[in-house]
């Protein structure tokens, strides 16, 4: 798949810009702060329909304007697919698919493959548990349009639980909760079985990965830890509803109390072991560099062959955290497709084909080129 | 920016509508100022007149412009179906499926704490009142297929089925997360054919 154009209005700091991106490499060259993070972040936003730097939607409009716009489209082969979003500062924002509402959200994110590596990306494998369960649920959501469904549900649910949970406490009415806990256990015990499926092709892919992008030959296994169930595999997904709802009445007490629901695959951990070390603990920051990699690499193979499409590869910054090694072996494993650099230093880049200049709410082809 | 009072306190007020934003708010009230005075009273007085004179039915709490709608003053319409939905529009919607001939009963939302709205805020006693008081056998909740609409069908089956009722909800095939009144007719004619038990 490859984005043909893109224009922005009134997004961070762009007035009113359009680029025709070339098919293959373009590479955004520009000082800190220029905007070409931005620029990436704006075609990350029209596949995903979220800031991948976390941004909430009003922070992404520019100081001043009352609402962003963000248009491109999209081609694979025959097939076209112009995604136009306005986001205001106050108020919902308004999505349009080749002219039309989608459904859901999870309608566009399952319709434009792409992948992000980002400067930290570390973050994976270094910190809490929220990375990796984010990482999970992203690619789900990539590969099949009802798990992003599943997961946006489960993510209602739980704050409606949660907010009649604070606003109540223990006055909170009790058949009310009932009802709360059962959708929460049908909707978490589905987001855990994707984890889990997820977690079972990923393993022996992540092996391979981490022996091709430089590292000693080693297994890469992982273990999930449900909240509060214990360590979890696809063999307990029979069942896992069931569990689920007897652990939210176990902690029913607790939650009152709290007034925050405590149990559900919102805290659930997932460590990544590489031969019989914890990743997070006991590898070297080297490693756990490969494995960040590993797994943003396996995520663009995963969605290239479910989808039968080549995603979009934005690479934000990516290169200056690489040693030269890394940067080869990995451009090595990432063939065709369409691909977006950010650099400020763009010696750094390993890659030939277009490159821009970004500087002062401008994108321009260098001449020549 | 600030306009005369006037032309603000307007712009003010259309802003306060759903789905219209300060610059649309400013657009229509520019508009407004600008069309023929007897058009701008027209819409004035519509607005009012609606206000007045509708209101919601003593029995299912739909609208209508007399104590009973015209689906609950209709006798050729079986009493012993209720069909249960969150607003007064959701009514047309299913209505023009032309396959459900029953009567309705209007919740007036669904179960969202997020938005302050628990059972109680909710025509629930009525229901419950009616179903003894009119002999109703089966109770088909088509609240909308969003979190909330589940939970809400969900605390209905829990709440109606120890009165001896049947409950079914509607077959999916509706768009997730959508609302009823995006469902296309057809879509929404076979799920109400297909409803299953809860
Ligand atoms: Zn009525």
């Amino acid at each position: 798949m490859e984005l043909g154009w893109i224009e922005l209005s009134g997004y961070r700091c762009y007035p009113e810009i359009r680029v025709e991106p070339a098919p293959g490499v373009n590479v955004f060259v520009g000082d800190n702060g220029s905007g070409k993070t931005s620029l990436l972040e704006a075609i990350g936003y029209l596949s995903s329909l979220r800031s991948f730097r976390g941004a909430p939607d009003a922070a992404l409009v520019r100081t001043g304007d009352e609402a962003a716009l963000v248009r491109g489209e999209f081609v694979a082969g025959e097939r076209s697919l112009r995604v136009e979003v306005e986001i205001p500062v106050e108020g919902r924002r308004r999505v349009l698919v080749n002219g039309k509402r989608p459904s859901s959200r999870a309608e566009v994110v399952s319709a434009v493959p792409l992948v992000a590596f980002l400067p930290d990306d570390l973050d994976l494998v270094k910190r809490g548990p929220s990375q990796r369960r984010d990482y999970l649920d992203d690619l789900a959501a990539g590969l099949w349009p009802s798990a992003g469904a599943e997961r946006t549900d489960y993510e209602r649910a739980l704050r409606q639980r949660n907010t009649l949970l604070r606003k109540e406490g223990r006055r909170a009415d009790r058949a009310t909760l009932d009802v709360w806990d059962d959708r929460l256990s049908h909707l978490g015990a589905m987001v855990i079985r994707r984890r889990l499926e997820l977690l079972e092709r990923l393993e022996p892919r992540l092996s391979a990965l981490y022996a091709e992008l430089g590292e000693r030959p080693e297994v890469f296994t992982t273990r999930y830890e449900g909240a509060p169930l214990g360590p979890l595999s696809l063999s307990d997904v029979p069942g896992l509803r069931e569990r689920l709802l007897d652990a939210l009445g176990a902690a029913r007490g607790a939650d009152l109390e709290r007034r925050v629901t405590t149990v559900g695959p919102h805290r659930d951990e997932v460590v990544a072991i590489i031969g019989d070390r914890d990743l997070r603990t006991r590898a070297s920051q080297g490693e756990q560099r490969t494995v960040a990699l590993g797994l943003r690499v396996a995520a663009y193979e995963m969605l290239r062959e479910e989808k039968g499409a080549t995603p979009v590869l934005v690479l934000d910054d990516v290169f200056s955290e690489l040693d030269p090694g890394r940067s080869r072996r990995l451009v090595e494993k990432l063939p065709g497709g369409q691909v977006f650099v950010s650099t400020a230093r763009e010696e750094e880049v390993p890659l030939v084909g277009t490159r821009w200049s970004v500087a002062g709410g401008r994108v321009t082809v260098r001449e020549g080129e | 920016m600030m306009f005369e009072a006037p032309i603000q306190r307007l712009i003010d007020e259309l802003a306060r509508l759903p789905g219209i934003g300060r610059k649309s708010a400013q657009r229509l009230a520019f508009h407004i100022l600008h069309v023929e005075e007897e058009d701008a009273r027209r819409l004035a007085e519509s607005i009012l007149s609606m206000r007045s004179e509708v209101r919601l039915c003593d029995r299912c709490f739909n609208v209508t412009d007399s104590e009973e709608c015209s689906i609950c003053r209709d006798l050729r319409r079986d009493p012993s179906t209720m069909c249960v939905v969150e607003r007064p529009q959701d009514i047309v919607v299913v209505e023009k499926t032309q396959e459900f001939r029953g009567r309705y009963h209007v919740l007036g939302g669904s179960i969202s704490p997020i938005e302050g709205i628990g059972p109680d805020q909710l025509r629930m006693r009525e229901l419950v009142a009616r179903i003894e008081d009119e002999q109703v056998s089966e109770v088909i909740v088509a609240t909308n297929p969003t979190v909330e609409g589940d939970t809400t069908a969900l605390y209905l089956a829990r709440l109606l089925k120890p009165l001896g009722v049947r409950v079914t909800r509607l077959a999916s095939g509706l768009p997730v997360g959508g609302d009823l009144d995006y469902a296309d007719e057809l879509t929404l004619g076979r799920a109400l054919v297909g409803r299953r038990e809860m």
